[in-house]
């Protein structure tokens, strides 16, 4: 008596028993996809209704796609031009280099891309558009994972998977049963006159809303690291030490809200560094480590500890991160000037040029020499080697160190106040002194010409630069992401299933059971099975159980 | 292993989102006065002033931390052997252009104000002895010079009035107390309004 049908196309769209199932299964939607509900433009001059309008327009995902195309479109110039808090030298250059084009590019904003108000407004109004998508589509997903399901359609026949069968039970006795087997399974039920309806897998609306307060984490939480947190960089030469204050940092980006006194109030000395390279084969004058052995104290006055920060391996000092980021050569070099005085001793940061050799570049400043200001610049070399005629380095450890510097006499223009870079000479106000090319190991001295003094390689040392951040909107944005992710992820795998069930009293006396099944969104498939289960279940408890009682033993 | 520019802009634009985050929740901005001459890095390799100077009312004021060292010539110094005369500090290099900018009227001011009562006091950081002796004797500098490679004694200072960049001055009164700071530059009016004022008693 059993008539099981299968699916039929087009049957379930047109039944007017389907009619009855509320809007929300077209209304149902994947997690951060938005409705798309075009609101009808106003006509009249309400400020409400504009302002609502112009509000469904911002929240709309459409609107928030746009923006984040033209975030990514505003960043373009920021990489393509130099800007103001990175390269300040590049962007003077640039305004020699295109007088005429740069005071336009400067007046949008072009050489300060993140700071421009233009681009402030396109964040902004992201962030706008994703909070008000997000947050009342998180109210609605709460509502839905606690809402009951709807009454059951009337012909349940035409429902694509559906079973009629007839049983002993009178109509109560069947409902009552049906109702207790679906309660058994963990289905959340509705019931009225003759009808049941059941329904299943609300951790798809759970994992939906799970994403979405996850996304807001997420945002917020990079908001926390944008207010509190701060970056820095410092290049340190081995032997010597620094403290995270703000006056011994060689760049710093605070966060919005930090002010110099937050900052960690720890010191690091680099006792040493080692870096090793392949020293044959194709990876040859490859690195292989690096090894930045430091002290440090999390306090003043607290007892130095020792750590080996490695790339990827920061030093952590209470919730702050010490990375290494890169490393060179600083030659020692001393300094006497015309008068006989020492003007300069000290180990001086060298830029590596070829990062496979690690030839590095770099200038000596003597502003205090006597008669005259005194600047070098020049080249080191690890591994000095002489290819016809040519200096070169020929490995990246330091087997053979070399300089060759380059003597300048006059003003180094360090004395108007206007700050430099200890990378480059500045030799508009400076000549060159007459000296043929040199070649000094470690010990060699430079005779200048006319008495303007020596300049002595005394040895080298070796630096590493280092990144100092904090963000304290790490932890949270990986908590929120990893939550994000398991949302998606239940949410596709859970699907939503209605079975309704109706009881009625048939032609020839007999209770009659409708049970028909309906899978929302039934993405992965295997709703079928499901269903052919549960209404052999169903038939088995109606078929053996003839009382309410025994029902409640199995 | 170079340092990626990107990630710069990427925290500009993080720092920026944040922004947005304060506004929406509501986020209740709280920088002082301090904050509020938070400096940016110039990309020189040091974190440079503009010369803003501040000038704290007696009862404001904060107590300057109890520090001391080795001056360039080798002999130890203490800031509370200055108890009972203003004292200026600054902090300086011999390597920073603006530091030599301002090194004649730190030199001229020095002179002057001595028979008020006022002491000048160098720390001089991220230098070497050679080059800082050399810059002393250049610039006729007569106040001792604390040697602080390591940047301690701005360190001591991080509860107060951080010196924020470099070179920076402060102006402890006869108390003991931090009664003015000018980060950057200084400038013969910034330094001298607050010294006429805090020699006065003000």
């Amino acid at each position: 008596m059993t008539d099981v049908r299968s699916p039929q196309a087009g049957n379930g769209a047109a039944a007017p028993g389907v009619a009855e199932e509320p809007a929300d299964v077209a209304g149902e939607t994947i997690a951060g996809v938005a409705d798309e509900t075009e609101t009808p433009r106003p006509g009249g001059f309400g400020a409400v209704a504009w302002a609502r309008w112009a509000w469904r327009q911002l929240t709309s995902m459409r609107i928030a796609l746009v923006l984040l195309f033209l975030l990514a479109l505003g960043s373009v110039p920021g990489s393509l031009l130099p800007q103001q808090g990175i390269d300040p030298a590049g962007v003077q250059q640039y305004f020699t280099a295109h007088p005429a084009l740069a005071p336009f590019l400067n007046a949008l904003g072009l050489f300060n891309v993140f700071a421009a108000p233009w681009f402030a407004a396109i964040y902004l109004l992201l962030f706008v558009s994703l909070a008000g998508c997000v947050l009342p589509r998180s109210f609605r997903l709460a509502r839905t994972a606690r809402a009951r399901p709807p009454q059951a359609p009337r012909h349940l026949s035409r429902l694509p998977n559906s079973v009629r069968y007839e049983t002993a039970m009178t109509t109560e006795e069947a409902s009552a049963a049906a109702a207790a087997f679906l309660t058994r399974r963990h289905f959340r039920l509705s019931q009225g006159e003759g009808w049941l309806s059941a329904e299943k897998g609300y951790r798809r609306e759970a994992g939906n809303l799970l994403f979405h307060v996850a996304l807001m984490g997420v945002l917020v939480s990079i908001g926390l690291g944008g207010l509190f947190g701060y970056k820095a960089d410092r290049l340190l030469v081995e032997g010597t030490s620094f403290a995270d204050t703000v006056t011994d940092l060689d760049a710093y980006h605070p966060g919005h809200l930090v002010s110099p006194n937050d900052l960690a109030p720890f010191s690091l000395t680099l006792d040493k560094f080692s870096a090793s390279y392949v020293a044959s084969g194709p990876d040859r004058n490859q690195p292989e480590s690096f090894n930045a052995h430091v002290s440090y104290t999390a306090q003043p006055g607290d007892a130095a500890r020792t750590y080996d920060i490695q790339v990827n391996h920061p030093l952590n000092v209470d919730a702050v991160k010490v990375y290494l980021l890169g490393h060179g050569y600083a030659p020692v070099f001393r300094v006497t000037d015309g008068q006989g005085k020492v003007v300069y001793d000290q180990a001086t940061p060298f830029l590596p040029a070829d990062q496979s050799t690690y030839l590095s570049e770099g200038v000596v400043k003597a502003p205090d020499a006597k008669p005259q200001q005194l600047g070098f610049a020049g080249v080191f070399l690890p591994t000095a080697v002489d290819v016809s005629g040519q200096l070169e380095s020929a490995f990246p450890a330091p087997y053979l160190p070399a300089v060759s510097m380059i003597p300048y006499v006059g003003n180094l223009g360090l004395n108007n106040g206007v700050p430099q870079s200890v990378y480059q000479l500045n030799t508009t106000g400076m000549h060159r002194l007459a000296t043929p090319v040199q070649v000094l190991t470690p010990g060699q001295s430079m005779k200048l010409p006319g008495g303007a003094g020596t300049l002595t390689f005394t040895g080298y040392r070796q630096w590493v630069s280092l990144q100092v951040t904090y963000d304290p909107g790490q932890v949270p944005a990986l908590i929120s992401g990893i939550a994000a992710l398991a949302g998606l992820v239940l949410s596709f795998l859970v699907r939503r299933r209605r079975i309704f069930v109706r009881t009625y009293r048939g032609d020839s006396g007999r209770t009659v059971v409708d049970v028909a099944g309906l899978a929302r969104s039934d993405v992965g498939g295997g709703f079928e099975a499901e269903f052919g289960e549960l209404a052999a279940g169903l038939k088995s408890v109606h078929d053996h159980d003839s009382s309410p009682r025994s029902e409640e033993t199995e | 292993m170079p340092l990626f520019p990107s990630s710069h802009a990427a925290r500009r634009a993080v720092g920026a989102a944040a922004m947005a985050v304060a506004g929406v929740l509501g986020v209740a901005a709280c920088g002082g006065q301090i904050a509020a001459n938070t400096p940016a890095s110039n990309g020189n390799n040091f974190v440079s002033g503009n010369g803003t100077s501040s000038y704290f009312k007696a009862g404001s004021r904060l107590a300057a931390p109890a520090v001391s060292g080795s001056t360039l010539s080798g002999a130890r110094l203490s800031l509370s052997s200055y108890r009972g005369k203003v004292v200026v500090i600054n902090f300086w290099g011999s390597w920073c252009a603006p530091c030599r900018s301002e090194a004649p009227t730190l030199a001229v001011l020095s002179e002057q104000y001595q028979s008020k009562g006022v002491r000048f006091v160098g720390v001089d950081i991220r230098d070497s002895p050679a080059s800082a002796r050399a810059f002393v004797q250049n610039f006729g500098i007569s106040y001792p010079s604390l040697n602080d490679p390591a940047d301690e004694i701005a360190l001591a200072f991080r509860h107060t009035v951080p010196p924020a960049a470099i070179p920076s001055t402060l102006v402890i009164d006869r108390n003991g107390q931090i009664a003015g700071r000018v980060i950057g530059q200084t400038s013969y009016s910034s330094l001298g309004n607050i010294l006429a004022k805090v020699t006065a008693g003000g």
